[in-house]
């Protein structure tokens, strides 16, 4: 387990040598040179991913998007001390996690605890409920409804799960570039990403009275979209 | 519940408990499983409603918060995010334009400043602050005092302490400027301008001469 930790880790740090990552050095050696104005290009495929992984740590909107103008800020400041070896994305989302960390130490939102706080990644975590889960039916997903608990869901478990989870599991990121941008291990991300995902099915699961049946008020049925 | 199975090599059987399962059901959806374990997990499933049911669940977990459109950017948040940007990126480019120009400036005040010292070397600094220094010299040696400011005439009533002869080209280098006194009919015959003079004997005559 440790060698293939190892070698994921060799490989997320390897050049990268498809086109969108040429294409992106190229841009940054641009800027870099003086053409300033093409910062707006470089980040503009990741304005949704940064802000994501800011509301998902701050939990806030307003919050989440300041942070996020201050983290393409720091970006743009410190673009001359990106290492070109990993991707730019990774680098952007490392410093959006860092402000937002920031952000949550000097509010003090973080004595704020999550619904669900578990023990250490060591621990194991046991699934609570074993009732049915029938297929999910797409137009449940254009249900508004359905995205809030969602939300509500994935904001009741702890920070460290939820950052692995978001950014592997909405933002699909890799294992490897995950483990980069929070600066933890492969095999960390994987337990945590066990244990968040285990923690979600628990919380959204039909059979029980947790977050999605006990606060919904349209769910009739044993399902959460029945 | 167990589900055994032979293992890659098929030497060996993998025996899957649920505590087996829950441990690697994440991996088993990342594909990140040794195939003789994902196919005992996949019995285990077919035995174990159980199991079944966290399969499913963890299934739907990574579909819904995969596919949905959960998170959505608030209205002109990119609008917004360009304000905020703005004055840095295109001040960056625009101090850059005024670095280039200060560069610009800098080297030509620096060129100024060497030029200005090697004027220095061939024209010296008048000892006295009021005199002006000799545009044309006399073609006869001059006096001048160690400590003074001024050359003379030798004789000359403003010139006080020992004397000694030099060359008035020597006396301009030292930093002696011309006595208006003692060498005006000198500087006169030698070409020197009488407003020259004029100015200077004004300045002076306001302050006591050596």
């Amino acid at each position: 387990m440790q060698n293939r930790d190892q070698s994921e880790a060799e490989v997320a740090l390897a050049p990268r040598s498809d086109p969108g990552h040429e294409h992106e050095a190229a841009l940054i050696g641009r800027i870099r040179s003086g053409e300033s104005e093409l910062f707006y290009e470089l980040i503009r495929p990741y304005e949704r991913r940064v802000f994501v992984i800011a509301f998902t740590i701050l939990r806030n909107e307003a919050d989440a998007e300041d942070t996020a103008q201050d983290a393409f800020l720091k970006a743009f400041k410190y673009l001359g001390q990106f290492r070109s070896e990993s991707r730019f994305s990774t680098w952007l989302i490392q410093v959006a996690i860092n402000e937002a960390r920031l952000r949550l130490r000097k509010s003090h939102l973080e004595i704020m605890r999550p619904i669900v706080d578990q023990e250490n990644d060591d621990g194991t975590y046991t699934p609570r409920d074993f009732t049915d889960w029938r297929e999910i039916p797409s137009e449940a997903l254009e249900r508004k409804e359905i995205r809030e608990k969602l939300v509500e869901a994935l904001g009741s478990i702890a920070q460290k799960y939820r950052e692995v989870f978001v950014l592997r599991d909405v933002e699909h990121m890799s294992i490897e570039d995950t483990a980069l941008a929070l600066g933890i291990s492969a095999g960390a991300v994987k337990t945590r990403l066990l244990r968040a995902r285990l923690m979600l099915r628990d919380l959204l699961s039909p059979g029980l009275e947790g977050v999605w049946m006990g606060h919904s008020q349209i769910l009739k049925g044993t399902k959460p979209w029945s | 519940m167990d589900g055994s199975f032979p293992d890659s090599k098929g030497d060996k059987t993998v025996v899957v408990k649920c505590e087996d399962v829950w441990r690697e059901i994440s991996n088993y959806f990342e594909g990140d499983l040794d195939p003789a374990l994902k196919l005992a997990m996949e019995d285990h499933f077919v035995q174990c409603t159980g199991c079944q049911s966290v399969h499913d669940g963890m299934r739907n977990v990574i579909e819904l918060y995969g596919e949905i459109a959960m998170f959505t950017l608030p209205a002109g948040f990119h609008s917004r995010l360009r304000g905020r940007l703005s004055d840095q990126v295109e001040g960056h480019k625009i101090s850059r334009r005024a670095w280039l120009v200060s560069v610009g400036v800098t080297g030509a005040l620096a060129a100024s400043a060497v030029c200005a010292a090697a004027l220095d070397r061939f024209v010296p600094r008048p000892l006295s602050e009021m005199g002006q220094p000799a545009r044309r010299l006399p073609e006869r040696l001059v006096a001048i005092v160690d400590g003074g400011k001024k050359f003379h005439v030798p004789g000359c009533p403003f010139m006080h302490g020992k004397y000694h002869m030099v060359t008035p080209e020597e006396a301009v280098r030292e930093g002696y400027t011309p006595c208006i006194r003692c060498m005006r009919d000198a500087l006169r015959s030698a070409g020197n301008v009488t407003p020259d003079f004029e100015g200077e004997e004004r300045a002076s005559s306001a302050t006591v001469e050596e």
